[in-house]
């Protein structure tokens, strides 16, 4: 009797503890291969399809359905340009000028990794929807209540912001942490 | 002494079960997220059949990132009865690409409006244990089963309606000679 408890409770924990560490490497971790630009991170294996158990496992956990990034480049931003996590409490701008790229977007994404909603219904700012000043350059508002022109509403809570580069040029998938990516600056906190 | 050895084979056998436990569940994620992602496209619309989803919002909790600025169309294929073709005629004329996805997540075939020759698309996927030949313009899949996925750029929101009905031209359907 003592045994098949004792068997039991190895066989309880040691899933949990499995469990447990698949959670804590695969689906809280990174997917791994990260490049950093600023605050902006990309893997070189979003979108492959090489690698071992623990990197498939990953790239299914965080890039589900992605593209390779000859196709299209995914940066995620969670912090802004002087490493403070993003959050609603505070208004940022993002201002750059347009990346080596056929096409690119930002886009706002809350901590469960769906858009915010917002009465406007405005979750991104792209390269035909944004108003550039006249060298060029472009700045878009992203706070709690942002509207009007180059403005995405990102609600309370911490977000963090996706740039896409669809096409890009072959010297960003080449070397995608060398980019002139927009600043995010933050302006002030309620 | 006795005690401790006896403990301590108890502890090994946990450690052992954790590792099994966890080789094993990251083996599986990969399969099981894609089974769940295309469970949810066959309830809409069942297999081999494309599905053309509405422009992401806020509301839109299928597939973790959408992009707002994104028309996705997904079939789930299934080639236990044979090939399934995949066209579209007259897609509009923006960025589009379609990707193929095996059941384990792996992307194995990517074609975007540059390179698609004709302006349009038209191949057969076949199983992997099928005869290339009599079918043409074809792409073998790792798996049986697997999904068919097509992004449209909204390149301009005044075009809006006609990049949809454009892009709704993109069918899927089991192979049939002739």
């Amino acid at each position: 009797m003592r045994i098949a408890l004792k068997t039991l409770a190895v066989l309880v924990i040691g899933t949990l503890l499995g469990l447990g560490v698949t959670w804590f490497t695969v689906v809280r971790g990174t997917m791994g291969g990260g490049v950093s630009d600023g605050p902006w991170k990309t893997s070189l294996y979003t979108g492959s399809s090489t690698g071992g158990a623990a990197l498939r496992a990953s790239v299914a956990v965080h890039g589900l359905l992605a593209l390779n990034r000859n196709e299209t480049i995914y940066y995620t931003a969670a912090t802004d340009s002087g490493g403070a996590p993003l959050s609603g409490a505070c208004s940022y701008t993002v201002e750059g000028r347009d990346p080596p790229t056929r096409w690119w977007s930002i886009t706002a994404y809350g901590t469960d990794d769906y858009l915010i909603p917002n009465p406007a219904g405005v979750y991104s700012a792209s390269m035909n929807s944004v108003k550039r000043a006249d060298d060029g350059g472009f700045v878009v508002t992203v706070a709690k209540d942002a509207h009007g022109d180059n403005a995405i509403p990102v609600g309370d809570g911490p977000f963090n912001l996706t740039l896409r580069l669809y096409n890009p040029n072959p010297e960003v998938a080449a070397d995608p942490a060398h980019v002139a990516l927009p600043v995010i600056k933050k302006e002030h906190c309620a | 002494m006795n005690g401790l050895m006896r403990a301590a084979l108890w502890g090994l056998a946990t450690v052992a079960v954790a590792a099994a436990v966890h080789i094993g569940s990251v083996h599986a994620l990969p399969h099981l997220i894609m089974g769940g992602a295309m469970h949810v496209i066959e309830g809409r619309v069942g297999i081999n059949h494309m599905a053309f989803a509405g422009r992401p919002n806020a509301a839109s909790r299928g597939v973790v990132r959408p992009s707002p600025d994104l028309l996705y169309s997904t079939c789930v294929f299934d080639l236990s009865h044979g090939p399934v073709r995949v066209r579209a005629s007259a897609m509009p004329d923006t960025y589009w690409s379609v990707s193929l996805f095996d059941a384990d997540t792996n992307n194995f075939y990517v074609l975007n409006d540059r390179q698609a020759k004709t302006g349009g698309v038209d191949f057969t996927i076949v199983p992997p244990s099928q005869d290339k030949q009599p079918f043409g313009n074809v792409v073998r899949s790792p798996t049986v089963r697997g999904l068919v996925l097509f992004r449209t750029l909204i390149d301009d929101e005044a075009k809006l309606k006609e990049i949809d009905a454009a892009r709704r031209h993109a069918s899927c359907a089991p192979f049939q000679a002739g």
